[in-house]
């Protein structure tokens, strides 16, 4: 189990859905100062990711251990995955004004997976979640010009992707 | 209803919708309303409901089974 860690820690404990009791630093929280659609009160996530489970990541909630998002990489999802924040996403996520932010060096996106019974996995790449990597301020961010629905299919389609 | 821009739409006493800006294929529109009315746009809901049945996951063992059959898939997809 990895997670970021800075050298002021401030070492907690969390009740995982999956995971059993973990430690976490404090400084390692995301922040979703709007909580996410359907879970406006849930504002502290950890991202819990496995070597054995890559590229997988878990999004727990800190303060309600039955809520754990199953998450992939948007791009993992989809390699030709663009991401388009508007001005209101990016304000809210503390990103430079007029500026799309770099995936993976100013910001992490992330795609809600949902399983349901006897169909393949969905990706919802509609609203992936993004994590402002300096700040760890998140947000789950609608792509209005999206071709993509809440519910991709995973693996996805090649052409879906190009 | 029909508005320019500039114009605007009242509802109710204390919300007011005004046409900003007219483009080609989309309208910037203000909203004015009070701090207890939630503004977001429509498809917001729609991810809403998709959190809900995302977090909707059943036991340990099922998330396993489908993360197993998952990782296979991609680990295929990649040969």
């Amino acid at each position: 189990m990895r997670m970021a860690t800075t050298p002021t820690t401030q070492i907690q404990r969390c009740q995982t859905r999956y995971f059993g009791s973990l430690e976490y630093d404090q400084s390692s929280v995301l922040e979703f100062p709007e909580g996410l659609p359907a879970f406006e009160r849930e504002r502290r996530f950890l991202m819990l990711r496995q070597p054995r489970n890559e590229p997988l990541a878990f999004l727990q909630s800190v303060d309600t251990q039955s809520l754990c998002f199953v998450t992939l990489p948007a791009q993992a999802a989809c390699p030709g995955f663009r991401l388009t924040l508007s001005p209101e996403d990016l304000e809210a996520l503390g990103l430079e004004a007029g500026h799309q932010p770099s995936l993976g060096r100013d910001v992490l996106c992330l795609a809600i997976l949902s399983f349901e019974e006897n169909t393949p996995p969905t990706a919802n790449l509609l609203a992936p979640i993004v994590i402002n990597l300096r700040t760890l301020r998140a947000r789950q961010a609608l792509q209005t010009d999206s071709r993509y629905s809440v519910r991709e299919p995973l693996p996805l389609r090649e052409a879906a992707c190009s | 209803m029909r508005r320019r821009a500039g114009e605007s739409i009242l509802i109710g006493d204390d919300i007011e919708i005004q046409i900003m800006h007219i483009g080609e294929s989309r309208i910037k529109i203000g909203i004015t309303a009070p701090k207890t009315v939630p503004v977001t746009l429509k498809e917001m809901k729609l991810v809403g409901q998709e959190n809900l049945a995302a977090a909707r996951m059943r036991s340990v063992a099922a998330l396993r089974h489908m993360l197993e059959h998952l990782i296979d898939s991609a680990a295929d997809g990649q040969k």
